[in-house]
């Protein structure tokens, strides 16, 4: 380049047309737009919460269908946290999947003791992986309470329960296991996602637009919602409230035998390389420094549906949980089986079944000492 | 990467502050064509051995052709090598299918093998930048770039790499010799044209998409109002689209100091054909201007070569978009709407008495049509559509409300800032207005989409 021909272009002006519109904002109009919108967001999710609204019941879950809504989970959280000492967190075992909303466990302690002490915390289709982020991330209010957290020993009966398959496998709450660290094999998504993923846990506003999504829009964005209905306003739709957390078509009072579910062997994986199980320590630790009382409950789960070999692993297993549990001065409970019929499957008890357990867990002298005011 | 995904976010707060630390050294640019080669890199890094390769060739020939005598046998080799590049990657398949077609046709019992190459995203439009360099070079209207990495930077530049737009050397890389201006002005002007882009593409362009694709993928399911509807919501979604994304190029672009071309200028409002490619991909259709269509004698040599050179023109162009039949239908319908707009206009009963908004819904109308020939996935798609268009009954369209009332809202924009109430959009409230208003919407109702580009598959 010669000398006269860079002088020529230092000179040269650009004048290339900015757009085809008026949007064309000064330095501080972008600031007030830098203060203005920030505000929004903050302030959009909390007034919300006064114009929705949710008083949940003595025994109050979340509606099955809104289990992935997490911003109503921690808004769930707060309201029972203000009001009761013992909170039960743990899968859908704790949730109540196959029974009423009047035959959790939690429901049934409180039941056995007279008052409402136990808030059902619980959250259909969750496994430790994905309680620990829930609980990271939208279960901050939980703080000086007694905790009774359930370890299902399920979660750890197979490499796919696990999550530790290498072919990718689509398990439940996706956004709330570890995106980066620790890996899991089966978890493919693209890194965009899961970028995207870590950031949203931390921007209460992106949960909340999740939560109108999921409560007023059946779960579709609103582009897809208006294809479904072409006519209607979408703004109206926002009117309708919160569904009730009956579920009562999910109830089911029959037996795995009934079901015709017969035993199986299940492929255990080892305790020392479970991701589970490490994610489940992680989840009780997170709680104990939370100055949380924490009490694990193990199980319950259907002895009566492993074969003999699968049962000798499973009994290795449940030692070295409790050894640990013991090792780290953790309160815990590991019940006996329920009888066989009070199982729904290899997880689930029926009505009679969480009643029962409720019952063994209220005489258990380290919850008596340790949960029960 | 795309610039509406979380990646690209994080790609620019580490590249952006950096740019800034080195943008008075010599190190600016080595730091701006890594960027580059890192963001193209991102899709497939094999990408990056094409794109080097293809700024190497022009780069050298470029050279060559300032000492050589035979400055045109070096052009050649440049347009050669660009539309060899071209043919390989984007026509191989479209050749190879037709040749085995006109072989079965002949029942010769052959099938030439299929090429099996993926197209490089923003092949078209890379190639383009660089040929015209050496063409504008060969003509005398640049000056030879003596520097490989500010010339492989120019080509390779990353906000307007994968879709343009197609930038004149002449624009851009004096650009590029100095160091660029930094101006409050330029950051909220990038600023403003990202988010309006931004809006375009997510809450628009990709809300648009949702009934466009379902009409389309099986046209033979709808009746009358679904395909028109259909059709018209496609004329907008692809101007969101890539008007969104050239908004979001230009305003990157913008924030590093560099000022790219205008590719849309409310291609809507346009009263002719001809008024209608002077506002649609601009950069485009002014590089065909220049180099196919003048080169070709222009409207120079009578009515006829006129209207022929419109027609290869428009046919080219369209074989440009897409390597399919569809496509160069697409530039034969448009060639033939410039024509027929071109004669209406020579009217004065046309010229005078039509009213501007007649006529901007007539070119608006001819070019929605010619939309369906781009749209449709095959020919046969685009007849299916167009006889069910003009034959099939009233059957309720289904299509959202909510979509036609954006739409309706975006022109009545468009068509005030063209008007004598433009004032009323430039007043701060209502600007300042407008993007909160775009913002939360985005913010709460839009998906969160990573949808491509359309343009991206050309």
């Amino acid at each position: 380049m010669t000398n006269n021909h860079k002088n020529s272009n230092e000179k040269r002006e650009y004048h290339v047309p900015y757009g085809s519109n008026a949007i064309r904002l000064s330095g501080p109009e972008w600031i007030a737009i830098a203060i203005l919108c920030p505000a929004l967001f903050f302030l959009a999710p909390v007034l919300w919460g006064y114009v929705e609204a949710f008083e949940p019941g003595p025994d109050y879950r979340l509606p099955y269908e809104l289990g992935s809504d997490y911003w109503l989970y921690h808004r769930h959280c707060r309201k029972v946290c203000s009001k009761v000492e013992s909170l039960v967190v743990g899968d859908s075992v704790i949730w109540g999947h196959y029974v009423s909303k009047d035959n959790t466990l939690a429901s049934h302690l409180n039941k056995n003791i007279g008052r409402n002490e136990f808030a059902n915390l619980g959250v259909d289709g969750f496994h430790p992986a994905a309680l620990l982020g829930l609980l990271k991330y939208y279960g901050r209010d939980i703080t000086g309470k007694n905790v009774i957290v359930q370890l299902n020993p399920l979660w750890m009966s197979s490499q796919k329960h696990d999550l530790q398959t290498e072919k990718e496998y689509r398990f439940n709450h996706p956004k709330l296991v570890p995106q980066f660290n620790p890996k899991i094999p089966c978890y493919k998504d693209s890194f965009s996602k899961r970028l995207f993923i870590a950031i949203k846990r931390h921007i209460s506003f992106l949960s909340w637009t999740s939560h109108l999504r999921m409560t007023y829009y059946d779960n579709l964005d609103m582009p897809t919602w208006t294809l479904e209905h072409p006519y209607q306003c979408p703004f109206q739709a926002v009117m309708a409230g919160l569904p009730t957390a009956d579920n009562l078509d999910l109830v089911e009072n029959i037996s795995w035998i009934e079901k015709g579910i017969t035993p199986e062997d299940f492929a255990w994986v080892k305790l020392e390389t479970s991701l589970q199980w490490s994610l489940f320590q992680q989840t009780v630790n997170l709680l104990r420094a939370r100055d949380n009382n924490v009490f694990v409950l193990v199980g319950p789960f259907n002895e009566h549906m492993l074969k003999a070999k699968s049962y000798e692993t499973y009994l290795g297993m449940k030692t070295e949980i409790e050894s640990w549990l013991r090792q780290n001065n953790v309160a815990y409970y590991i019940p006996p089986p329920l009888p066989s019929e009070f199982y729904r499957d290899a997880s689930h008890p029926i009505a009679e079944g969480y009643a029962l357990l409720a019952k063994q867990l209220s005489e258990n002298q380290s919850f008596r000492s340790r949960v029960i005011p | 990467m795309l610039f509406h995904t979380w990646p690209f976010a994080l790609f620019f707060l580490i590249v952006y502050p950096i740019y800034l630390v080195l943008k008075n050294t010599r190190l600016r640019l080595p730091w701006l064509l890594a960027s580059s080669y890192i963001f193209y890199a991102w899709f497939n890094p094999l990408y990056v051995v094409l794109i080097f390769y293809s700024s190497l060739v022009d780069y050298i020939v470029a050279a060559r052709m300032e000492k050589s005598a035979r400055r045109k046998t070096w052009l050649s080799v440049s347009i050669i090598n660009n539309i060899g590049l071209l043919s390989f990657f984007k026509y191989g398949g479209f050749i190879v299918d037709n040749i085995n077609s006109l072989l079965s046709a002949l029942h010769i019992p052959y099938g030439v093998p299929e090429p099996g190459m993926l197209l490089p995203v923003g092949i078209s439009f890379y190639v383009f930048q660089s040929m015209s360099y050496t063409i504008d070079f060969y003509r005398g209207n640049v000056e030879r770039e003596r520097s490989f990495i500010r010339y492989a930077a120019f080509v390779s530049l990353f906000p307007r790499l994968l879709a343009g737009p197609i930038e004149r050397a002449r624009n851009l890389l004096p650009q590029m010799h100095t160091t660029p201006r930094f101006s409050s002005q330029d950051i909220t002007d990038g600023l403003s044209l990202f988010i309006a882009g931004l809006f375009k593409k997510i809450a628009l362009a990709d809300y648009l998409a949702v009934y466009v694709d379902k009409i389309y993928s099986s046209p033979e399911q709808f009746q009358s109002p679904a395909l028109i509807l259909a059709t018209f919501l496609f004329a907008w979604q692809i101007y969101f689209d890539f008007s969104g994304y050239t908004d979001m190029a230009r305003g990157v672009a913008r924030i590093m100091g560099f000022r790219l071309m205008l590719n849309f200028n409310n291609p809507y409002l346009a009263t002719s054909l001809g008024d209608f490619w002077a506002r649609w991909h601009i950069s485009l259709s002014s590089w065909f201007k220049d180099y196919v269509y003048i080169p070709l004698g222009g409207n120079r040599k009578g009515t006829f070569n006129t209207y022929r050179n419109i027609f290869l023109t428009m046919v080219i162009s369209g074989f440009w978009h897409g390597a399919a039949w569809t496509f160069i239908l697409w530039g034969a319908v448009h060639a033939l709407g410039r024509f027929l707009t071109r004669e209406m206009e020579r009217t004065s009963l046309y010229r005078e008495n039509v009213p501007k908004i007649v006529k901007q819904l007539f070119v608006f109308a001819l070019v929605t049509f010619a939309w369906i020939f781009f749209r449709a996935e095959t020919i046969s798609d685009a007849w299916t559509i167009i006889a069910r268009i003009f034959s099939s009954g009233w059957a309720n369209p289904y299509c959202p409300v909510l979509a036609l009332m954006l739409i309706f809202a975006v022109w009545l924009y468009e068509y005030a800032y063209e008007s004598r109430i433009k004032w009323i959009l430039e007043l701060k409230i209502v600007r300042t207005g407008i993007v909160i208003a775009m913002i939360l919407y985005l913010a709460i109702f839009a998906p969160s989409s990573e949808q491509g580009f359309i343009y991206l598959q050309f």
